[in-house]
Order: C-alpha cells, then structure tokens, then sequence
C-alpha cells in the first residue's frame, strides 16, 4: 500500500494551446517550459501534497486541446473528481468556446465532479481581452469556482490545485463521518451511498 | 678543608678527624696524578703522527682546486654543444616542413594535372579524390611560400584546381540527373558517392533521396492502384486490402533505409541519415495521405463516422439508419491494423536515425538534443497526424461498437437451466475483452487508456444499472403452499412470479460473478498489456497501470448491487419465513414436566418441523444460487435465525427441564446449520449457546462455577446484567440469590 489516504483524479480540458500543459508542469515540476509542443493523447502527472494533516495523492490528468484527441480525452471526465476547464484570458475564441466544453462536462462527467473555471496567461496584462469579471459571471452562472492564473509567473498555480485537493479531502471526510463502520441490517438504506464514494478512496 | 679552618681547631677529636680527611684526599689526588702520567706517553706519540700529515693536506687542497676548474670547464662545453643540438633540430624541423610544403606543392601539381587528365578520361573518381586530396590542403599556407617559389605557376595551379572542382560539380550534378533520367542504377550509385567527395553532402543526399522518393512513389502508386482496382470480395484478404497496402508503403520504405544505411554511413559519414529519411517520409506522408483518402472512400469511413455521431447525439431515436455491426467490426479491425503497422514502421525510423546520431556524437548533451529532435520530426510527421484522427475515429465507434453489443447482449439475455447465470453476463464481458483487446492490438497507448475507461464506464453504469434495476424490482415474496394452490387455480400469474424470481436469483448470480469477472478481466489485460507493451516509457506504463485498476476496481460497485441484492433477500424471503417458526419456539412451553419432556422426545414440537422447513428453504435456493451466493444466503438465514431466536429466548419462561429442552434443541439446529455449509457456525450460536447453558443450571450458584476464574477457554459473549437477565428466565431461580451473585 502506497502512502497516501486520499487518491484524487483531476483532469484538466480546454482548448487547444490555453496553457494546460504549462500549468500542469508549474505544478508538478516548477517549471515553466518556454515552446511547449502540442500534447499527443493525454499527459499523466502526479504529485502528492498534504491537507491538514494528510497525504493526499493527485493524479492529474493533462489532456490534449486538439479536436482530434476529443474522443480520447472525453473517456476520462467520468473518473474525474476534479475538473480544471482552462482558457486563455488573452483570446476570446478560447472564452467562446466554454459552453461546448460545458455540454461535454454534462454529457460525460460525473453529475457531483468539482469543477473550476480558470482564465490562463494573466501575466500577458495588455494583451487581454476578457475582463475578470466577465470569467467570474459566467463561472457563477455554471456554478463553477473561479482563479485566474499565470504558469508563466506562477501566479495562484499552486492555489488553484491546493484549493481542489482541500475541497475534495473535504467532501471525501464528510462521506466518511455519515457512513458509519458495517452495519448489517442497514445495508439497503445505505447502499446508494456507500458504492457512490466507495470507488474513490483507497483506505 | 682550607687551612684556616684547620687552624682554628680547638678540639683533638676535630683536629683528628680533619687529618683523617686529609689523608684521604692526598690518597685520592695520588691515585689521579699516577693515571695521568700514565697517559703522557700514548699522547706524545699522537702527537708525532699529526705532525708527519701535516704536509699531505697542504697536497689535498691543491688537488682540490685543479679538479673544480676541470668541472666547470666541462659544463660550459657541454651547454654550447647541446644548444647546437637544439638548433639542429629545428633546422631539421623546418626541413621536413618545408618538405611537405614541396610534396603539397607537387601534389597540387599533381593534382592540376590528374584532375584536367582524369575529366579528359571521364574518370570523375579520380577527379574528385584529385580535388578531395586539394580541398585537404591549406590554400592560405601554400600561398604565403608564392614569393619564394615559382609564383604565376602556383597561381595557375590553384585556379586550375578552383575550375575543376567548379566543373565536377556541374558534371556530377548534370550526370546524376541524367542517370536518373535514364534510371541507371549503377551510374546513380556511382555520382552518389562522388558528392562527399566535394563536399556536397547535403546536395548528394537530398539528390539521391529525391530520387529514392520518387521510385518508391511510383511503387506505391502503383501498389494502390492495384489494390484499388484489384480488390476480390472473396479474397481472404479484401477486409485488409488497405492495411496490407500501407504495410508494403512502409516495408519498402524499411528496405530503402536498410540498403542505402550503410552506403550512406561510409561515403558520408554518421549522423547524416537523417537527411534522406526526412525525403524518404515526406513521400511516405504523401502516400499514406493519399491511401488513407481511398480508405476513407471505399469503406465509406465518412459516413460510418457520421451515422455513429448522430447515433450517439440521439440513442433515444431509433429512427436514426444505424452503421451494421458486423460492417463496423470489419472496419475496426482495419484501422487497428493500419495503425499498428504505422507505429511499428515509425519505431523503426526512429531506431534508426537515433542508433546513427548515437555514432555521429559522443556528448551527452548533443545526443539528448538529437533524440528529442527526432521525437519531434517523428510525432509532427503527416504519417503520425493522420493516424491520430484514424484513431480518434476509432475510439469513438469502438465504443459505440462496444456500448451496442453489450446492450445486444442485455436484450437477448436468456437463463439456461443448469446454470445459475444468465447468457448476458459471459457475453457482455466478452464484448468488453474483445473491443479492449482490438484497442491493444492498435498499439497506441492512448487508444488503450480511452477504451479501458470506456470499458469500465459501460459495466459500472450500463451493466451495473440493468443488474441494479432487476434487483430493486425484488423478490416475489409469498409462501410455497400459496404458490402451490396459485400454481393450480391460475398457471399464468404464478409462472409470472416464478419468471420473476428467477430473474432475480439470476440477477443476483450475475452481479457475483461479474465481481470475479472485473478481476479476473484485470488480470488478463494486464498479462496482454505486458506482452505488447514491452517499449513503452515509464509515463506510457503509468498510464495503462492507471486505466487497468480502473477496470479491477469495478468489482466494488457490483458488489454492491449483490449486497443490496440480498437486503432485499432478507426482507422478502427470509424475514417471513423464520418469523412463524420462531413464533412456535415462543408458544412452546419450556416449562414443562417429567412427563411432558419424555413425550416431547417422542414428539418433537419445534426443532424437527423449524429443520424441515429450513433445509426446504435452503434447498430450494442451493441450486439456483452460485456457491459463493448461497454461503452469503445461509449466513444470512443463520443471523436472522439467532437475532430472532435470542429475542424469543428472552420472551420464554424456563424451568430445569424446560433448559435442558431448550439446550438439546440448540445442538440439533447447530448440528444441522453445520451440515448444510463449509465453514463454521458455532460462533454464531455463541450467545446462545451460552443461554443454554445458563438455562441448564441446577442452581444460581453454579454459575461460578463457570465464570470469572473458572471460565477456561469459555469467553462469555455476554455482559453479567444479560446473564442475571437469562438466570431470571428461570422460575425455579430466587431473585434474591441471583442479585446476590458476584459477577
């Protein structure tokens, strides 16, 4: 057994050349890889962090942009605990094209997933076409978090995936404190929620 | 002693004992004055030898004196003749210099000479290892020595040679392009290895690529063609016609390499390869754009695409023309095979030019730089893109192909008599392992990882949820006398209900089993995944270690479905039928005579009817029910049995005899529960048995007898309240001794 309480997958999407890879290796790694080619397929990290106390293991999922990878990259929102959809603050293609990301989320994702919306390359200040408050009314419409990053200047990287590991170690504490040890007779009251989260811990 | 103080002396004794004193010294200075002119003759005599040397050190230092100056001198004569030496050697030096200046100058000569004799002779060999011998000189060097030698000559001679070269070049350029006009393999060969000669590397290989690139089009066009015009439908091979056409494209492509390798390696050196692959793979990207175009055509790949898209956006709709399943596992099987092909060809491009800039360059650094270099050319190459959308195509009918059979195999279900689950459980997850399989086959690792996830996402919702609706439907409940009389009056309703509990008893069985079959489909994959994928990077290996646990860890969720299953159970089937058995247990008295004990021996009034009618129940489930299942049923039967029956105990008066029957009761019913399973129910029976025993007391007091200390490997299951509780139940007990008990 490895020596974590806690395994979480997180998957990040979005259109193609947003930043996802870079955000991923600023995270994992510390690096910012300056021409970072096009992702083929999808990208495997892992990074073991610490939330009050317990080792909390991420496994993150880096997939590719590109329209051809879709039917590749969709085949891991179900497993998903944690969802990143990236876009580029600096390019209102990526902004427009959210809502079809969104429609993929709802076809193919686990309906309790976290997700967060985040509005990459901040650190590019003139170049900017969509205002803060534009990411932050249409995350509060799809009832998403909002964070606004540079992987570039490591601005709230680390915030970001932080934040995702305490809300799921969170939610994973508060479905341990309302299912009780075995109890026999109460197995058919209880066996929604049991198998709804069983799948996701590793004792 | 000085004489003073002898003449002060007063006393005789004093005055005694300073002459003996006295006398003593003279003794002593005596005895030193007789050593010492005993000496006085050993000391004249050495002193008469010291005298006779004297003269001969007057000799010594003269000699002395001569043999330094002879020193010196030799020194000084030695350092004149070796700076001789020295100026010797690089006069010498300067000679041999010199002679080779000469010798180049004579090969330039030479060289002028046999170049203009060896183009006259068309002898273009000679003439470039001429100009190859001159381009190795220093022009510079044997220009500066002009002035001294005969000057216009050498002059003459360097633009002689610059000329020649000039014209070799021209020569070499035009004769190449008119062998290849004239495809004359030998004369093409031939100009190949004059370029380096030249210096012209990159012109000679991308010349001599060019030409490769365009016999091997004219192969594959023709290859294409024939396959294009020459497919038979009877033909084994017709459903792989496209496959096997790319597969020549990339064999010939691999002979090419695997011929020229060498070539190239000799005349031009390593770490040029890579220069003629990247001719060979633009005309390879050509053409498998090209054949990936007709591929796309005659298996009307388009539309396949299309009808699987609008499937998947509208399954509610069965209007929709859907794409034949037997046509889409033909078609399937045809990228699989296109892309694995693609990846084998690719990998052996890569260890090819990558072993070549492994030999070109020692440094470390270089090397990496290089290999990543080629990572990049590989990955970015046409060949590469159009695979990728092939393959993301695939997945997305795969699963369609996959998600559509499984369904297939939900509606067809049909039970078997004999076997305790039903057809769809073998046949979905033999859907399941085949689609995964053929993704493997495909040999992209990403393609793997898609369909793996696919997979679990099709048995832990698809699958799961047709099992979970079946069990949430419930088991029939009803008694097996009704059913009877029902089975007469009306044969349609009952045999509705007897469907109906199949069903779930199926239902049950297949969720058990499926838990095994994720495992055992884990297992398999794993074993095939390591076979296959024996040169993945260590991120590619995480990847599918990732995706496989994935499929293991669907084992939970359907043993959830068999837990709920059986919650079910209990309510239904097992509930009912051990509450009115139980309820004899309480309306028997167990307070009973002599002789109503030897009649009850006689005429049992519970166990034997409560043991019938268990071993019924059991039995009609031991059959139908998987054997893991129905150790989960009786484990079941056997906690309802004890959490009743302990209640029922705790309702019942007993006396003596009434215990005594109680207790032989008990080991008849765990002697049967025992019989009927493979592991061991006594602990169960624990608390009650412990009961019984109490109950069997002769007196209170003889508890202790059992208790505390005394219990040996007796662990009492109950607290001290519940057994002053159970000795209650006793009516012959006094409620005073058994307060007075120390528990």
């Amino acid at each position: 057994m490895e020596d974590y309480k806690y395994l979480f997958k997180i998957v990040l999407i979005g259109e193609a050349g947003v930043g996802k890879t870079c955000l991923v290796r600023r995270f994992t790694q510390g690096l910012f890889p300056p021409g970072q080619a096009a992702t083929i397929g999808v990208d495997f990290m892992i990074k073991t962090v610490e939330i009050e106390g317990d080792k909390v293991k991420l496994q993150i999922w880096d997939t590719a942009g590109q329209e051809k990878f879709r039917s590749i990259t969709q085949s891991y929102y179900r497993a998903a605990h944690g969802l990143i959809l990236v876009y580029d603050v600096c390019s209102q293609r990526t902004f427009d094209a959210l809502p079809q990301w969104l429609t993929d989320i709802d076809s193919f994702a686990n309906e309790k997933v976290l997700s967060y919306l985040v509005g990459n390359k901040i650190d590019r200040g003139d170049a900017r076409e969509i205002p803060t408050h534009v990411g932050e009314q249409f995350a509060e419409r799809y009832e998403m978090k909002y964070i606004e990053t540079s992987a570039k200047e490591a601005d709230n990287v680390d915030k970001l995936f932080l934040d995702i590991a305490s809300r799921l170690t969170e939610d994973a504490r508060e479905r341990n404190r309302l299912i009780p040890g075995e109890d026999s007779m109460n197995i058919s009251s209880n066996t929604k929620s049991i198998s709804s989260c069983s799948r996701c811990f590793k004792f | 002693m000085d004489l003073e103080r002898v003449q002060n002396l007063t006393d005789v004794s004093e005055m005694q004992k300073a002459l003996e004193k006295l006398n003593a010294e003279e003794i002593d200075v005596d005895c030193e004055l007789n050593t010492l002119l005993e000496t006085q003759a050993s000391l004249e005599d050495k002193m008469i030898t010291l005298h006779r040397t004297l003269p001969n050190l007057q000799m010594l230092h003269t000699d002395s004196k001569q043999l330094s100056s002879m020193v010196s001198f030799t020194s000084t004569l030695a350092e004149n003749v070796s700076s001789k030496v020295r100026q010797l050697d690089l006069a010498k030096n300067r000679v041999t210099s010199c002679i080779q200046r000469v010798e180049d100058i004579l090969d330039l000569k030479y060289c002028t000479d046999g170049v203009q004799q060896a183009l006259q002779n068309e002898d273009y060999e000679k003439a470039a290892g001429h100009v190859h011998r001159f381009r190795s000189l220093d022009e510079n060097v044997l220009r500066m020595s002009e002035i001294a030698s005969e000057g216009s000559s050498l002059d003459t001679s360097f633009r002689l040679l610059h000329e020649s070269e000039d014209k070799l070049r021209v020569i070499v350029n035009t004769k190449f392009d008119a062998s290849v006009h004239s495809r004359d393999v030998a004369s093409i060969e031939r100009f190949f290895k004059i370029f380096p000669m030249l210096g012209l590397y990159e012109e000679g290989l991308t010349k001599f690529g060019k030409y490769l690139a365009a016999k091997l089009s004219e192969d594959a066009d023709r290859n294409l063609k024939l396959a294009l015009h020459g497919i038979d439908p009877e033909d084994g091979r017709s459903s792989v016609i496209f496959a096997d056409t790319i597969t020549k494209l990339f064999e010939d492509i691999a002979k090419i390499v695997e011929i020229h390798q060498p070539l190239v390696e000799t005349y031009y050196g390593a770490g040029r390869l890579v220069i003629l692959v990247k001719i060979l793979q633009k005309e390879c990207d050509r053409q498998t754009r090209k054949l990936v175009e007709e591929f796309r055509n005659k298996r009307d790949f388009d539309l396949r695409v299309q009808q699987v898209q609008q499937s998947l956006m509208f399954h509610k709709q069965p209007a929709i023309e859907k794409p034949d399943s037997k046509d889409l596992d033909v078609l399937l099987s045809e990228i699989v095979l296109l892309n694995t092909r693609t990846e084998l060809y690719l990998r052996f491009l890569k260890r090819r030019i990558t072993g070549d800039f492994e030999l070109a360059y020692q440094d470390e650094e270089k090397r990496n730089e290089k290999s990543s270099e080629v990572d990049k050319f590989i990955q970015s190459c046409d060949t590469s893109r159009l695979m990728q959308e092939l393959i993301g195509n695939y997945i997305m009918m795969e699963e369609y192909f996959m998600r559509e059979m499984v369904l297939k195999a939900v509606a067809m279900d049909s039970l078997d008599t004999g076997s305790p689950t039903s057809s769809m459980v073998d046949d979905s997850f033999y859907i399941v392992k085949k689609c995964v399989r053929r993704a493997m086959s495909s040999s992209s690792v990403d393609g793997v990882c898609a369909m793996l996830n696919h997979a679990c996402t099709i048995l832990e919702q698809d699958f799961r949820e047709v099992l979970y609706t079946r069990v949430r439907a419930g088991f029939p409940s009803g008694f097996d006398l009704t059913q009877a009389y029902n089975m007469v009056i009306q044969q349609g309703k009952s045999s509705d209900t007897e469907k109906a509990k199949a069903q779930f008893i199926s239902t049950l069985n297949n969720a058990e089993v499926s838990c095994d079959y994720c495992k055992q489909l884990k297992t398999n994959l794993e074993d095939e995944v390591s076979k296959l994928y024996t040169q993945c990077s260590d991120q590619s290996n995480a990847k599918l270690e990732s995706c496989l646990s994935d499929i293991g860890a669907c084992a939970t969720r359907f043993k959830d479905v068999v837990e709920f299953g059986f919650s079910q159970m209990t309510q239904s089937v097992i509930k009912p039928r051990i509450k009115p058995q139980i309820d004899i247990f309480l309306s028997t008295s167990h307070n009973i005579s002599e002789d109503d004990y030897t009649n009850f021996e006689a005429n049992d009034p519970w166990v034997q009817n409560f043991i019938v009618s268990l071993d019924n129940m059991l039995g009609s489930f031991k059959d139908s029910l998987t054997n893991n299942n129905y150790e989960m049923f009786v484990s079941l039967v056997t906690a309802e049995i004890t959490t009743q029956l302990e209640k029922s105990v705790q309702k019942s008066a007993f006396n003596r005899l009434g215990g005594l029957q109680f207790d032989k009761e008990l080991r008849v019913l765990v002697g049967y529960l025992t019989s009927v399973t493979t592991w061991t129910i006594r602990d169960k029976f624990a608390r009650l048995t412990q009961m019984a025993t109490i109950l069997n007391l002769e007196k209170v007091d003889e508890l202790l007898d059992y208790w505390g200390p005394n219990s040996g490997p007796l662990t009492w299951r109950l607290t001290p309240s519940e057994v002053r509780q159970i000795l209650g139940l006793r009516i012959d007990f006094r409620t005073e001794e058994i307060k007075r008990l120390k528990l």
